[in-house]
This record gives structure tokens, C-alpha cells and sequence, in this order.
């Protein structure tokens, strides 16, 4: 057999010159993606793991068998069971982002296995393929077994299928992200941005917590998909350094669009997960301890790397990382029957954890949390709806979250006219990546302008249905609940 | 006319939609987007409306304020 030098260029990278249809037909720009260049410029395109297919499918073999050997040992609902109610609701807020997502990523590969400009882009994007078909499969098979014993598991594989408020938000990032981009945007947002910048670290962060907290099954399962993400991540720097080289301006709009996106729903998906739904005595770091060691230092040294500029908002975002997903949490407790998954109060105990997590910001969001326990004082234990909210809530037309930028303190709403219609913004950068592309955006309707449209239900309860939502799925107070 | 409205009460976390007829006062407009808020801030007696940075008279009715729908209303609590 021939040593694996000899044939890894031929299984990995080949290109070759066409002879009755021209680059620009092979690739197209409206797919392949902007700047087009021709492949020589592409040519020398690299990533650090060169892997051949038939080494990807021994070690992805062998950790298939590790992650059903956990799951056989640890994954059964009677293990489930012991954990705390809040780490629970962590997992299904988890389990519901995460595997329809991944599959949507699929497509975003497949699309760069075609359209990427070199051979060796396209191989690694077909492995990238593989990875995400794993990552969706995964989850919704653990996830699967624990539907018996907790209709909110369900949503591991319902909530991109709802009219739920944050499977709108959530699909209108991803349906743009992973299925609408072409390669060139898909690897600067997703493999660079997103990957390199949120979820690897994410995965590590989260991994750690569930081994702490005894969580084998989630641990595994994190920890394997998470060295498929380093993998295929390297798409991103490979096909940057081309599009820095070339145009600059365009690379530098893509990241700082796409670092703004992707840092709103991560925020709430995990800084909800580690400030409130991480039992107290677990918690290690906060939420922003953890942005600061693991994303902020290393995403300013990649753009440093590329000569790019931190994004023109980094002011804003530095202030967002001390208070949104603060604001986002008590809003979403206080309407938490739109959600799939229970939210806790903080106890006394953890309110004085985030005071001196976040000294600077938690004395404006305290007495939201006085005020509530103060009405599920005045209810009682068995009326959940008094500490509730009943009328519907505005929605961001960019990010489709709800209107949480800055309120309390500086509200930073932003409201425009555009083409005859009235749009608003949870902030400036929402605001400026709408203007940068109307034309994508402006027809999307956020729940207001569904329920103004006759499109979606006004009165709660009804709404919780058009949500996708009943009795025994809907979101309720860990604690305080009667169940 | 019924004319939607976002409302953002001082202290709050997040934007809530408040529906008014145009015909109503802007004290009333205050009064119904601190009771959609009630859950998170306690309302307050006295509040005061305030429109595209300018402060609006309680007794000017919705449509004489020249508010229209999806416009941005911040209500802001009085000490007492």
C-alpha cells in the first residue's frame, strides 16, 4: 500500500482546469460567493487537520461508540431524574437549539462541498457535512428517551417547527446564516465567527459545568461534538485570510454583522445557562468571566491576527455582555409560559452572586426580581399567573428577540421609517445591519406585527397555543410550580 | 381608532406593546402601559409620557400628541 504521502493530495486536493465551461459558470458569484476570484488565488487554500476521509470515518467511528457506550451506562430517564430541576431546564433550552440548527448547517456545508473555490475548502466542508448530520442525530436520539417522562424534551426536535417567539429569533439567524449564505459569508459567519468564536468554547464551558455537576451524558455528548466544531472551524481563518487580502472592507462588514448576531442569541441561550440555570453551589464563573476568558481575549487575537478591527460597536457590546441577558432572563420569567422550559427565581443566596458578579449593573435589575417575589408572595403558591405577564411584549425586527437593549438604564430602542413602514430595534447595531440590507429583512413580520396582521392571536393563552405551547409543555416557575 | 404603541416603563426590562384609542390622554397611556408592567414595576401614581426625547403633556389626547402606530413611548415614574 502506498505510504499516506503519496495519495493524501490526490484524496484531498484536486483541482483542475476546465474545458468547456469557464471558472465563472463552475462557480458562479450569485452562489460561490463575493469577492470572486479566479482559482489561483485560492490555490494555496489550507487548514491545519487535513484529514482524509477514510481517517475521518475511523475516529468518528470511535467516538460514536463512546458516546452510546455513555449513553447505555448514564442516559436512561432514571438518570435524568436525579438531576437539579434547574440544569434540566438548561438541557432543554440546549437540546432545542442546538439539533435542527446543526441540521440546517448541513446545507451550509453542502453548498461549500460544491461551491467552495478550492478542492481541498470542498473536501473539508464535506467532512463538515458529516459532522453536522452527527450533531443533529445525536442529541435528538438522547433527547428522544426523556420524552416519556417530560413532554418539554419534546422540543428537542418541535421548536424550529413552532411560530414559538424564540424559534422565530432563532430561525431567522440560522435560516440566514446556515441556509441562505453563500461559502465565502457561510465560513466568515459560521465556521469563523460562530464556531471559532461562541460554540467551541461554548461547548468547553458547558462541558465542564455538566462535569461538575455529574452530568456524564451531557458531558459526552458536548465534549464529542465539540471536537468535530475545532475541526471544520478551520474553514473560517483559511477562506478569511483570502477575503482580507482581497477585499478588506467586506470581510471586516461580514464579522462585525455576524459577531453581533450570533452574540445576541448566544447570550441568552448561555448566559441563562450559566448565571441562573447552573445550581448555585456549581457555578465557577459567571457568564461574563466567562465571555472575558474564553471569547473576548481570543476573538480580538484572531482579528488581530487578520488585521481587522474590533467591531465598530465593541462599546456596546462590552455593556451588553454586563446586562442583556439579565434583562432577556427576568423578562422571559416573567412571561415564562411562552417558553418550553421551567425558569427559576433567583433565591436571596443568587441575587447576591450576580450583585458581585456584576457590580455595575445588577442594582437596576434587582428590584425587577423584588417585585416579582413579591407578587408571588401576595398570589400564593398556587396562582403562577399573578406573577405572570399577560400582555403581549414588543419583539427587535432585526434579531426577533424581545425589546431588552438597555432598559433599565439607557433604553437603546431604536425606531426607523422605511419604505412606508415603522420598524424598531433593540439597538443600534440591530438597527444598522437592517439599513445595510432592507430588502432581506423588511418583510419579515416579528409576533407584533403578526398580531396586528391578524395573523397571531393578542390574548395570552391563545397566543401560548399559536406558540405551540399546552399546559403540560409551557414554561413554569422551578419552585413555585404546582405540578 | 385603536393605535399600537411600544411602551417602555422606566425600570422595566423590556418594551411591552400598549393599545390605545387615539382619542385617549396621554395619562391614560401611562396608566396602561405601567399596568402591562405591573408584574416587573410596581406602577407608579404620578409618571410622565415622553415622546421622541420631549416630555408630552398628560391632558393632550393620543392623536394631538401625534403619535402613530408602532411609535416608541417611554413613561417615566415621578418621585412622590
Amino acid at each position: 500500500m502506498l505510504p499516506r504521502e503519496a495519495w493524501f493530495d490526490l484524496s484531498r486536493k484536486l483541482d483542475w482546469s476546465y474545458s468547456y465551461a469557464s471558472e465563472r459558470e463552475v462557480f458562479p458569484e450569485l452562489i460561490s460567493g463575493t469577492p470572486w476570484l479566479e482559482h489561483a488565488e485560492w490555490q494555496d487554500w489550507n487548514e491545519p487537520y487535513r484529514t482524509t476521509y477514510g481517517e475521518y470515518v475511523t475516529n468518528q467511528a470511535a467516538k460514536e461508540v463512546a458516546v452510546h457506550a455513555v449513553r447505555a451506562a448514564v442516559g436512561r430517564i432514571e438518570d435524568f431524574q436525579q438531576h437539579d430541576r434547574r440544569w434540566l431546564s438548561a438541557l432543554k433550552l440546549h437540546a432545542a437549539t442546538l439539533p435542527l440548527a446543526e441540521f440546517a448547517a448541513v446545507i451550509g456545508n453542502l453548498r461549500a462541498a460544491r461551491f467552495g473555490r478550492d478542492s481541498a475548502w470542498r473536501t473539508t466542508a464535506t467532512l463538515g457535512a458529516l459532522d453536522e448530520l452527527r450533531h443533529t442525530q445525536i442529541p435528538l436520539l438522547v433527547m428522544h428517551e426523556l420524552v416519556r417522562w417530560d413532554p418539554q424534551f419534546d422540543w428537542t426536535h418541535r421548536f424550529y417547527h413552532s411560530e414559538n417567539w424564540v424559534a422565530i429569533a432563532a430561525r431567522h439567524l440560522m435560516d440566514e446564516m446556515l441556509l441562505l449564505a453563500d461559502p465565502i459569508e457561510f465560513a466568515l459567519a459560521t465556521n469563523f465567527v460562530f464556531e471559532t468564536g461562541f460554540t467551541n468554547l461554548q461547548f468547553i464551558g458547558l462541558s465542564t459545568i455538566a462535569h461538575d455537576l455529574g452530568d456524564r451524558m451531557f458531558e459526552t455528548m458536548v465534549k464529542s461534538i465539540q471536537t468535530d466544531e475545532a475541526r471544520h472551524a478551520q474553514i473560517g481563518p483559511a477562506v478569511l485570510k483570502t477575503i482580507v487580502a482581497h477585499d478588506r472592507a467586506y470581510a471586516q462588514r461580514l464579522v462585525d454583522k455576524w459577531f453581533w448576531r450570533n452574540w445576541q442569541l448566544f447570550s441568552v441561550v448561555t448566559g441563562f445557562s450559566m448565571d441562573y440555570l447552573t445550581p448555585l453551589d456549581q457555578r465557577k464563573v459567571s457568564f461574563k468571566e466567562f465571555m472575558y476568558e474564553w471569547v473576548l481575549d481570543q476573538f480580538a487575537r484572531s482579528l488581530a491576527e487578520f488585521g481587522l478591527a474590533k467591531p465598530w460597536y465593541w462599546t456596546q457590546f462590552l455593556a451588553s455582555i454586563e446586562s442583556y441577558h439579565h434583562a432577556v432572563y427576568a423578562s422571559a420569567y416573567s412571561y415564562r409560559a411562552t417558553v418550553w422550559f421551567d425558569l427559576a427565581l433567583p433565591s436571596a443566596a443568587e441575587r447576591a452572586w450576580l450583585r458581585d458578579k456584576y457590580p455595575d449593573t445588577w442594582d437596576a435589575i434587582d428590584p425587577i426580581w423584588e417585585r416579582l417575589a413579591q407578587r408571588w408572595s401576595e398570589g400564593g403558591p398556587q396562582l403562577e399567573w399573578y406573577a405572570h405577564g399577560t400582555t403581549p411584549v414588543g419583539f427587535c425586527n432585526l434579531c426577533q428577540l424581545v425589546l431588552c437593549g438597555g432598559s433599565p438604564g439607557p433604553n437603546t430602542a431604536q425606531v426607523i421609517d422605511h419604505d412606508g413602514a415603522r420598524y424598531i430595534f433593540c439597538s443600534e447595531p440591530c438597527r444598522r445591519i437592517f439599513e445595510q440590507e432592507p430588502a432581506r429583512y423588511a418583510s419579515h413580520r416579528d409576533v407584533v406585527k403578526r398580531i396586528l396582521a391578524g395573523e397571531a392571536p393578542a390574548n395570552m393563552l391563545e397566543l401560548l397555543r399559536h406558540f405551540g405551547l399546552t399546559q403540560d409543555m409551557w414554561g413554569k416557575d422551578v419552585d413555585r410550580a404546582v405540578r | 381608532m385603536l393605535v399600537p404603541l411600544y411602551g417602555f416603563v422606566a425600570g422595566d426590562t423590556l418594551g411591552v406593546l400598549v393599545l390605545v384609542h387615539d382619542h385617549e390622554t396621554i395619562a391614560e397611556l401611562a396608566a396602561r402601559a405601567q399596568q402591562a408592567a405591573t408584574v416587573r414595576v410596581a406602577p407608579r401614581a404620578r409618571a410622565y409620557v415622553v415622546v421622541r426625547g420631549a416630555r408630552v403633556e398628560p391632558w393632550l389626547s393620543v392623536s394631538a400628541a401625534g403619535l402613530t402606530a408602532l411609535d416608541r413611548v417611554d413613561i417615566i415614574g415621578e418621585e412622590a
